[in-house]
């Protein structure tokens, strides 16, 4: 999803995804960093949390953090549906991300056993 | 503790959380405490509480209590499990708890459905530092038990009704699509679940219409932003999916 919506939004040349899955590398996308640390400590439920909200409030702006917060939640549930109901990857969805799935080690994770 | 009104007053905080979104946080309280397929509506309150409690286990805070009813042992180790220990939530674990007394698919579904939805609202006042909303006073009744007629074997450990197969009283769970992702036919063996799906999906994260490429209005952050968010938690959570 973040390839395809970066491919619409012509970006698709300075997006990093090894920037989506840890801190190590840069994103490419705007303001990445921010947020990527934002849902990071309020999953991990750092003490980092507050800073970061007054961050985005001031460098993005409240509604951002609020839209932040909920792509947050929303992922906090849908992550929970697809590993709680062990469901596979959709046929179009693993032909179209193998590669990149490979590259960023997912298959590493204990959940990828539910895609034959 | 439990109300039977859900003010959701976000006005009363520091962040301009949109009607819309409160709107839709009250419909999930709403739906919560009503009886379920498989639950009573003071099953399903307990099962909000007990994710509550899973959730101040994690985080070293206060126990804040179990709600109005007993559960068995089976149900609250399932809603610890998909709380606390994502990672290690398997097959074998998932044959192991339908088994159990009290349990089936249909019950777990359901119990799942109570346990995300609660969690995702939850977590959205969490990363922003308001106040966890009182669970509301369940609704009496008895759950109606039916088991959707075409939910079939289709890969995922529980089964799922694929659109072909939906029968009268599910009819709209895929807003009339023809093709539902695995993850929006999960729940599907409980409809409702997939109803609440949908609702708060386009509350916290994209509508229909985003999903083809366009964005609302109303959203500030970019899609990439919102995607790479997304990605992130994924992450953190190690979801495959």
């Amino acid at each position: 999803m973040l390839r395809e919506s970066s491919k619409r939004n012509g970006s698709l040349d300075s997006l990093n995804l090894q920037g989506a899955v840890g801190p190590e590398a840069d994103s490419g996308v705007p303001h990445g960093d921010l947020l990527t640390a934002f849902a990071e400590a309020a999953v991990r439920r750092t003490d980092a949390l507050p800073g970061l909200r007054e961050r985005i409030a001031a460098e993005l702006g409240v509604q951002e953090l609020v839209d932040a917060a909920g792509v947050v939640a929303n992922f906090q549930r849908m992550v929970r549906i697809a590993d709680g109901c062990g469901i596979p990857l959709d046929e179009l969805t693993r032909d179209a991300t193998d590669d990149v799935r490979d590259e960023l080690g997912l298959h590493e994770y204990a959940s990828a056993a539910n895609t034959a | 503790m439990t109300t039977t009104t859900f003010p959701f007053a976000y006005a009363t905080t520091d962040w301009p959380v949109l009607e819309r979104m409160a709107e839709a946080h009250r419909r999930s309280w709403a739906m919560l405490a009503a009886p379920g397929e498989w639950w009573t509506g003071a099953q399903r309150v307990s099962i909000a509480a007990e994710c509550r409690r899973a959730s101040a286990l994690v985080d070293g805070l206060p126990d804040p209590g179990p709600g109005p009813a007993a559960l068995s042992e089976a149900a609250l180790f399932a809603v610890h499990k998909l709380i606390g220990d994502l990672p290690n939530v398997t097959r074998e674990w998932y044959d192991e708890t339908i088994s159990a007394e009290g349990m089936s698919d249909t019950h777990y579904i359901e119990l799942l459905g109570v346990v995300v939805h609660i969690w995702s609202v939850d977590e959205f006042h969490r990363a922003l530092d308001i106040e966890l909303e009182p669970l509301p006073a369940p609704i009496p009744g008895e759950p109606t038990r039916i088991r959707p007629l075409g939910a079939k074997p289709h890969g995922s450990w529980p089964a799922t009704i694929r659109p072909g197969d939906l029968g009268e009283t599910e009819a709209d769970i895929y807003g009339g699509a023809e093709y539902a992702a695995n993850v929006r036919a999960a729940m599907s063996l409980h409809p409702d679940s997939v109803r609440w799906l949908s609702d708060l999906f386009d509350a916290h994260y994209l509508s229909w219409i985003e999903i083809g490429g366009e964005q609302e209005p109303f959203r500030v952050l970019t899609r990439p932003q919102r995607e790479l968010v997304a990605a992130r938690v994924s992450a953190l959570n190690e979801c495959f999916y």
